[in-house]
C-alpha cells in the first residue's frame, strides 16, 4: 500500500489526507497494520498511533456516522497489540483504554469492546496474572460464542490453554490445541496455525517427547514462513534449542538459540534479546565456557539496566553485575535474573 | 498467472459477502425510505442521496467483527435516524427548513428508539418472508 511505503517523516499533509480521509482506505490501513503485528510489533506501533493521532487531532472529514470512533478504537487496540509483543506492557493497558473510549461510541459497541477485554487479558497473562485470565477468559469467550466471532472465539481457546498450562493443567492445554489444530478457522489461518503447532511442540519438548516437539515445530515452520518472520519463528528455534539442550547437545542449542536472538532482534523484541542471551550464558557456564558466559551476560546488561525489565530482581541484577565484575559469575544469581525476565516475558 | 483454489475460494466468500451486503441493504431500503420521507420528512432527491451515503457507511460497518450482514440490518436503521436526524436538525437550525409539530416530535426522540421502533416492522418482513 503506497501510503505505507513512504516513511512516516517524509509524508506529506496531501499524502496523508488522501489516506486517512477516505474511510476504505483507513479500513486497509487497519487490516495491513493488524496483520504485522507479530512481525514489526514496532513499525506497527508507530504507524498506528500516528494514524491515531491525526484521525483525533485533525480528522474532521473521517468517515460517516460512527466510523471516526471507530477507526480511533480500532487503531489503539492495535498499538495495545503491537505494544503487548514488545513487551509493553504499562503502555499496551494505556492503549486499551483509548480503544475502549472510541469503541463507545459506536453503534454496535459489544463486539469491539469484547475485543478489546481480550487483548486486556492477553496483556495480563504476559504479565503472568495467570489467576485474573483463568477467572475473566470465561466470560470474553462466552461474549465471542454470542457473537459468532468464529476467528476471536478460538484465539481466546489458544489464550486459555496457554493459561491452562501456566498454572499446571498441561493436559487440558494440550487438548485444547488438539482441538484447535484442527478447526477450520484456524487452518484457514496460517500463521495461527503455526503458532498452534509451535504451542504443541513446546509441550512435546517440556515432556521430554523431542522427536514429536521437532515434527510440530517441523509442521508449524511452514505456514509461518510462508507469512514471513514473525516472533513465533524465532521461538520455535528458542525451541528447538530448548530441546538439543535437554538432549545434552550444547553447541547445537547454542546455535539455535544465537538464531532465535538474530530473529528477536530483527522484530525490535530488545528484551527477549537480553533473555536469550542469560539463556545462553547458563547452557555456558555448565558446559565450564565461563569466559563465554560473562561475554553473554555483558551483552545482555546494557538493555535490561536502560529498559528497566527486571523490577522484582534488582537484587539478583546487582549480585550479577558485581560477580561478573570480579570473574566469577554468580550462576545463581544468573539463574534468579532469568527467571524474573522470563515471567515478564 | 497461476490462481491457487485457496485465492479463487477467498475471491468467491467474499464476493458472496458483498452480495449478502447488497441483498440486505435493498431488502431494507424500502422502510429506510419511509422512515425518511415519511417521518424525517426529507424530500425524494435528498432521501436518495443519503441512502447512498447509508449504503456505504453499511457496507463498511458489515466488514466489524461480531455480527452477521443479516443481524446487521437493526443497526442500518439507527444509522439511517442517525443521519437523518443530523441532517434536518442542521437545516432547521440554520433557517433553511421551518418545522412542524410532527417533525419537531420525531427530531426530540432519540434515534435508537425511533429505530427500534422500525426494527419490529422488519420483524414483521421475516416473519412474512419465513412464513413465505
Amino acid at each position: 500500500m503506497a501510503y505505507l511505503n513512504v516513511p512516516i517523516d517524509v509524508r506529506t499533509d496531501d499524502e496523508i489526507r488522501a489516506c486517512l480521509e477516505d474511510s476504505d482506505a483507513t479500513l486497509a490501513v487497519c487490516q495491513l497494520l493488524r496483520s504485522r503485528c507479530d512481525s514489526s510489533p514496532a513499525v506497527v506501533t508507530q504507524e498506528a498511533s500516528f494514524a491515531y493521532r491525526w484521525i483525533a487531532d485533525k480528522g474532521t472529514a473521517v468517515g460517516v456516522f460512527d466510523e471516526k470512533d471507530y477507526f480511533l478504537g480500532e487503531l489503539a487496540l492495535i498499538v495495545a497489540n503491537a505494544n503487548r509483543q514488545l513487551g509493553h506492557l504499562t503502555e499496551a493497558e494505556r492503549w486499551i483504554n483509548k480503544a475502549e473510549a472510541g469503541f463507545r461510541h459506536t453503534v454496535n459497541p459489544a463486539p469491539l469492546l469484547a475485543s478489546s477485554a481480550f487483548v486486556r487479558l492477553a496483556v495480563r497473562y504476559a504479565a503472568t496474572d495467570f489467576e485474573d485470565v483463568l477467572e475473566l477468559l470465561p466470560s470474553v469467550i462466552s461474549s465471542f460464542e454470542r457473537f459468532g466471532m468464529q476467528r476471536e472465539l478460538a484465539k481466546g481457546r489458544f489464550l486459555h490453554a496457554a493459561v491452562l498450562n501456566e498454572t499446571g493443567r498441561t493436559d487440558e492445554a494440550i487438548a485444547t490445541l488438539k482441538q484447535l489444530r484442527t478447526s477450520p478457522v484456524v487452518v484457514a489461518e496460517k500463521p495461527f496455525l503455526g503458532r498452534v503447532l509451535a504451542s504443541l511442540g513446546h509441550h512435546c519438548s517440556s515432556k521430554g517427547d523431542f522427536s514429536e516437539a521437532m515434527r510440530f515445530y517441523n509442521e508449524a515452520l511452514l505456514p509461518l514462513q510462508e507469512a514471513g518472520l514473525s516472533a513465533v519463528v524465532a521461538e520455535i528455534k528458542w525451541g528447538v534449542g530448548d530441546a538439543y539442550r535437554a538432549q545434552k547437545q550444547p553447541a547445537r542449542a547454542v546455535t539455535a538459540y544465537r538464531e532465535a536472538i538474530q530473529d528477536f532482534r530483527e522484530l525490535g523484541l530488545v528484551g527477549t534479546v537480553s533473555l536469550l542471551h542469560l539463556v545462553i550464558a547458563e547452557l555456558l557456564l555448565e558446559v565450564g565456557s565461563h569466559r563465554e558466559a560473562e561475554w553473554e551476560i555483558l551483552a545482555a546488561l546494557p538493555t535490561i539496566d536502560e529498559e528497566r525489565m527486571v523490577p522484582a530482581g534488582v537484587a539478583a541484577l546487582a549480585l550479577l553485575k558485581e560477580s561478573v565484575q570480579q570473574r566469577k559469575t554468580d550462576s545463581r544469581a544468573l539463574g534468579e535474573l532469568r527467571q524474573h525476565l522470563q515471567a515478564g516475558k | 498467472m497461476e490462481i491457487s483454489d485457496d485465492s479463487q475460494n477467498l475471491a468467491s466468500s467474499e464476493q458472496l459477502f458483498e452480495r449478502e451486503i447488497e441483498a440486505v441493504f435493498s431488502e431494507t431500503l424500502g422502510l429506510i425510505h419511509i422512515a425518511l420521507v415519511s417521518h424525517y420528512q426529507l424530500s425524494e432527491q435528498e432521501a436518495t442521496e443519503l441512502e447512498k451515503d447509508l449504503f456505504v457507511w453499511f457496507r463498511r460497518f458489515c466488514f466489524r467483527p461480531g455480527a452477521s450482514v443479516r443481524s446487521n440490518r437493526p443497526y442500518l436503521l439507527v444509522a439511517c435516524c442517525q443521519f437523518a436526524r443530523e441532517y434536518q436538525k442542521y437545516l432547521v437550525g440554520t433557517g433553511v427548513r421551518t418545522t412542524d409539530e410532527r417533525l419537531r416530535g420525531i427530531l426530540d426522540r432519540e434515534p435508537n428508539d425511533v429505530a427500534h421502533d422500525f426494527a419490529r416492522s422488519l420483524q414483521l418482513y421475516d416473519f412474512r418472508r419465513s412464513d413465505a
